[in-house]
């Protein structure tokens, strides 16, 4: 498709807990606004991050236990909920960076200019 | 793994949702001045920079709606409040949801006594290891020819015949023998006073066989038995009762007519033995003194302990695992065959041929005959009443649901699909049912107890597992049959009718109001069979009660007594005949004598008599005659009127000529020619024979219900063994005023002399019918409770119509209608529901009262005046309730009900 920069893309179903988790990887500790932002910097501005549901995802993850909340203050000194990775989150994350870069893999076979068939 | 973990984490967001919110609500804020402070920072204007930050978040509440769902289990929460607010509704209709859970705990409550009580009589096993192994031992054909027998015939076995079948170990792997020291209660003595106790005497391996546990001490072993060993075992509940659960009861010494017993254990908590309907307070080895003889029969040659023709011992063996009962007779019949004729020479070939046969252990021996069909009767009857209860309930629903349907139609306005409405009404339904049911089970604990006590069974009525089982179960049912049902229409509603037309005749459909007349239809049957079958049984016990005795039915005090240190029969006639003439000297005592079996406790002997040496033919109800053994003065003191020659005098003692009196039924049946005076009756050996001295008038022996029976009263003291004695006093006073000076001269004679069940001998009568007493209150009840239910769903029904048709009401009365005509128009309605409803009724209670046949006395099951009284009852029932809404109809003022309009 195009590659104007105007022109993002929304994050895909099921990428965004892998996101989130790889976000909270690299940055630690870090609140719901920050992961939202940092996401679209990662990705060069070029995904656009819905904020209304990036709620329910971390919800979803805290209850399965890959990450964990407790309030903090911002640099600003503004009271928000922080997440973190917990070990199991960790673990996760390295399962599904395997399973993507398995799945992208394939994805990218298929889609190089493939070999005459004989 | 990680689903379950997030489940459980759903499921404890369920509560402590406030602090939830508030937590969401700050990250939410937390959220929007993070991303406005950058904005600004990016050098938006405060407006701009805070719509942006909103937009970007899609929504404040979208997103907090969002992640609610996520947070919690939404199933759980709108089921949580649907709970909620179906308390509130219920909350605010007060006077409609005690109405209903009353019913619904009425209906639930009674069948739950009933139950109860079937089940401990019908349905439940003993209380040990493996009941369904526990087999009574039976005798179809009673005993075999010239065997004695004591006790019930097909219950009572013999020494030999025990021996044999428990060495069968192929068949029973243990067989258990026991026999009570008393028909009633045997003389007992733990401290200084006499008292009484039901005791039985058992084979060793009794306790052990069974698997009774026991609380204290221990049980009896197969030596205890050989040795008869002077040993005891007490019950719990006499433990309990007797020594307040005293630990220090082992080894202290309990006397059993005067022999002392070491108490070495008591049993657990909740045995009483295996006999039907008996608590036994204690047991002691099977004993071969003549003094402590099997059911207190008096001690001869042919029935002593050990005598290999008396058949006494009652039996029960546990099955060997993987036997069946058929498997069982097989391999015991042979051995039984030939222990049976042990003693008796050779059989005759031409006898019945003796039979042994196998009775599964199971609810209360001889109560379940006896009472099986009344309480399965019962039961249909008490069944009938939760039908009308859940009619009412239902049609209580119906009414309040159409009543709400404007608040149905708002909510379906506002978004809710048909499943949420059915889930909120279905929500209600159930709270009203678990209310009902808890009250109801409350309302059964004290029912069944009154139950028990009228019923004058002694059986343990547990509310147990079984009984638990049923009222969950007919609960349930009662939240499908109206919970369910009355919802359908309630629930299709279309959003717009409602809440466009204030008025509620707007919801009139001709369905609905079918529907409710046929419930009432329905009911008022069903009201008819209760009444009809109330006033048949109430009918019996009147006849009961009234019912001629043949005998003086006032100022007669009974009571028992034995001595306990005599042994020949000269001995024990000397001591009652002392006993007599003390007794008749005590101040208010008119007149006293003896009898072997007390009158109306159920008891009798049963012969076939010679006349003058010859045995008459014919079949056992013409032939046989029923005697009891007497005191002097017995016709004179029991009032019976002596029709021919004399009473039974003082003079007719051991040394003098036998003699006898008989009943007008026996000379009519026996000796029907001729003088009946001076014949001989008795044995065909001269030494047995009694010389009849007189004829009585027919009276009742055993039960107010027995028909007229040949009749021989033979004095006590020519009898060959004299038995244990009731005494019967006779006073103008109140006769149980007697009893401190009868205890006196008892206790001036043998301070170990118990007197035994003192009562009028009215109050013994009124006992040999206690179950059709129980019957027949019982039904009047179920009948009152069910016109009570018909009379308010009656009433429920014509007053929500009238209310409903109060706008046709008044365009009727501004057109010219008179009140008395708007009043006939009502009761007319409620009229036809109930002509209808007898007439549907008439032919159930006739099939009905079919059904019960067996338990009516002296009326027939067509009995006009039962069923008179039965339509004339909802009759009554049905112009009661339409009473009170005819006259609010007729009162309607035309003004104010066309402005209603």
């Amino acid at each position: 498709m195009g590659d104007k920069p105007a022109d993002k893309k929304d994050v895909w179903q099921g990428t965004l807990a892998l996101m989130v988790l790889k976000t909270l990887q690299s940055m630690g500790p870090l609140h719901g606004y920050g992961i939202a932002r940092r996401i679209e910097q990662t990705s060069g501005d070029l995904l656009l991050v819905n904020y209304g549901t990036l709620y329910p995802a971390l919800l979803k993850l805290e209850q399965e236990g890959y990450i964990s909340s407790e309030w903090g203050f911002s640099d600003n000194n503004r009271k928000a909920k922080y997440y973190k990775l917990t070990r199991a989150g960790r673990k996760q994350l390295n399962k599904e960076e395997r399973e993507w870069e398995q799945t992208t893999a394939i994805l990218a076979r298929f889609l190089a200019p493939g070999e005459e068939r004989s | 793994m990680r689903r379950l973990r997030a489940w459980f984490s759903r499921l404890g967001a369920v509560f402590g949702r406030p602090r939830r919110e508030r937590e969401l609500s700050a990250e939410m804020e937390s959220h929007l001045q993070l991303h406005i402070e950058d904005n600004l920072r990016a050098g938006m204007s405060p407006a701009g920079a805070r719509r942006e930050a909103l937009m970007k978040l899609g929504g404040v509440e979208q997103t907090k709606e969002n992640y609610r769902e996520r947070r919690g289990l939404p199933i759980f929460e709108t089921m949580w409040q649907d709970f909620r607010y179906g308390l509130r509704m219920l909350w605010k209709n007060s006077g409609f949801t005690a109405t209903a859970i009353l019913t619904l705990a009425l209906g639930i409550g009674g069948n739950t006594a009933v139950f109860s009580v079937m089940n401990s009589v019908l349905l439940r096993n003993l209380p040990l290891p493996h009941p369904e192994q526990l087999m009574y031992l039976r005798l179809p054909n009673n005993q075999p020819s010239g065997a004695s027998n004591t006790g019930d015939g097909d219950t009572s076995f013999s020494e030999p015949v025990f021996e044999q079948l428990r060495k069968e170990r192929a068949a029973f792997s243990d067989l258990m023998a026991y026999v009570p020291l008393s028909i009633g209660k045997v003389a007992v003595r733990i401290g200084e006073d006499p008292e009484e106790a039901e005791g039985d005497m058992l084979s060793g391996n009794f306790f052990s066989g069974l698997g009774t546990a026991f609380a204290r001490g221990r049980g009896f072993t197969i030596e205890d038995e050989t040795g008869h060993a002077p040993l005891a075992v007490l019950s719990y509940a006499y433990w309990t009762g007797r020594f307040a659960r005293n630990p220090s009861v082992l080894g202290q010494t309990i006397y059993v007519k005067g022999l002392p017993f070491t108490i070495i254990g008591v049993t657990t908590q909740g045995f009483y033995g295996v006999e039907p309907g008996a608590s036994t307070d204690f047991w002691i080895p099977l004993q071969n003194r003549p003094e402590l003889n099997a059911w207190g029969t008096p001690a001869s040659g042919s029935t002593l302990y050990g005598s290999p023709t008396w058949w006494c011992l009652r039996l029960i063996g546990r099955l060997a695992p993987n036997v069946t009962p058929a498997q069982a007779l097989a391999t015991l019949d042979p051995g039984f065959q030939h222990a049976a004729l042990i003693g008796l020479g050779t059989p005759d070939p031409k006898s019945r041929k003796n039979i042994l046969a196998l009775a599964p252990a199971k609810g209360i021996q001889g109560l379940r005959e006896q009472y099986d069909q009344p309480i399965k009767i019962l039961m249909a009857m008490v069944g009938l009443v939760l039908v009308i209860a859940c009619a009412n309930v239902a049609m209580l629903l119906v009414a309040r649901n159409s009543a709400r349907q404007r608040e149905f139609s708002m909510r379906v306005a506002l978004g809710a699909g048909p499943g949420r409405l059915l889930r909120q009404l279905l929500a209600e339904s159930l709270l009203l049912v678990t209310s009902g049911a808890a009250l109801g089970w409350l309302i059964a604990i004290s029912a069944s107890r009154a139950l028990a006590a009228w019923s004058d069974l002694e059986v343990p009525f547990s509310l147990d597992a079984n009984v638990l089982l049923f009222t969950l179960g007919i609960s349930f049912a009662c939240a499908v049959v109206f919970g369910v049902a009355p919802l359908r229409g309630a629930v299709n509603v279309p959003a717009g009718t409602v809440v466009k037309t204030s008025n509620a005749a707007a919801q009139r459909s001709k369905k609905s109001t079918w529907a409710g007349k046929v419930v009432v239809v329905v009911q008022m049957a069903l009201c008819l069979i209760l009444l009809v079958g109330a006033g048949l049984l109430v009918r019996s016990l009147r006849n009961y009660e009234t019912l001629p005795l043949g005998l003086r039915t006032d100022g007669l005090l009974v009571f028992g007594t034995s001595p306990l240190t005599t042994h020949s029969d000269e001995e024990k006639a000397r001591f009652y005949q002392n006993l007599l003439e003390r007794l008749r000297a005590v101040p208010g005592v008119e007149s006293a004598t003896l009898m072997g079996n007390r009158l109306g406790s159920g008891w009798s002997d049963n012969n076939v008599f010679a006349i003058d040496g010859m045995l008459p033919t014919g079949s056992f109800d013409q032939i046989g005659v029923r005697s009891n053994d007497v005191g002097p003065n017995y016709f004179h003191t029991l009032g019976i009127p002596i029709m021919q020659g004399r009473d039974i005098l003082d003079s007719d003692s051991h040394t003098a000529p036998k003699v006898v009196v008989v009943n007008e039924t026996f000379v009519k049946r026996l000796l029907p020619k001729g003088d009946p005076l001076g014949h001989m009756i008795g044995g065909t050996k001269p030494e047995q024979m009694y010389a009849i001295v007189g004829v009585a008038a027919d009276s009742k022996y055993t039960s107010v219900d027995e028909k007229p029976r040949s009749m021989a009263y033979i004095p006590f003291s020519q009898k060959r063994a004299v038995s244990d004695m009731q005494v019967e006093l006779h006073t103008s006073g109140i006769p149980e005023a007697l009893i401190p000076s009868v205890r006196a001269v008892l206790h001036d004679l043998d301070p170990n002399l118990p007197m035994q069940k003192p009562m009028t001998q009215r109050a013994q009568f009124d006992e040999s019918f206690s179950q059709a007493r129980l019957f027949a209150r019982l039904s009047m009840f179920f009948g009152l409770i069910a016109a009570l239910l018909v009379a308010t769903g009656l009433y429920g029904t014509l007053a929500y119509r009238v209310s409903r048709r109060t706008p046709e009401i008044g365009v009727r009365m501004a057109l010219g209608a008179q009140r008395s005509e708007v009043l006939w128009m009502v009761l007319r309605e409620s009229l036809l529901i109930s002509a209808v409803g007898l007439v549907v009724g008439v032919p159930l209670a006739i099939a009905g009262a079919q059904l019960m046949r067996s338990m009516l006395f002296g009326v027939m099951p067509g009995d006009s005046l039962s069923y008179v009284g039965g339509l004339l009852g909802v009759t009554l029932v049905a112009l009661i309730a339409s009473v009170i809404p005819a006259r609010r109809a007729a009162s309607v003022d035309p003004i104010v009900a066309l402005r209603y309009e």
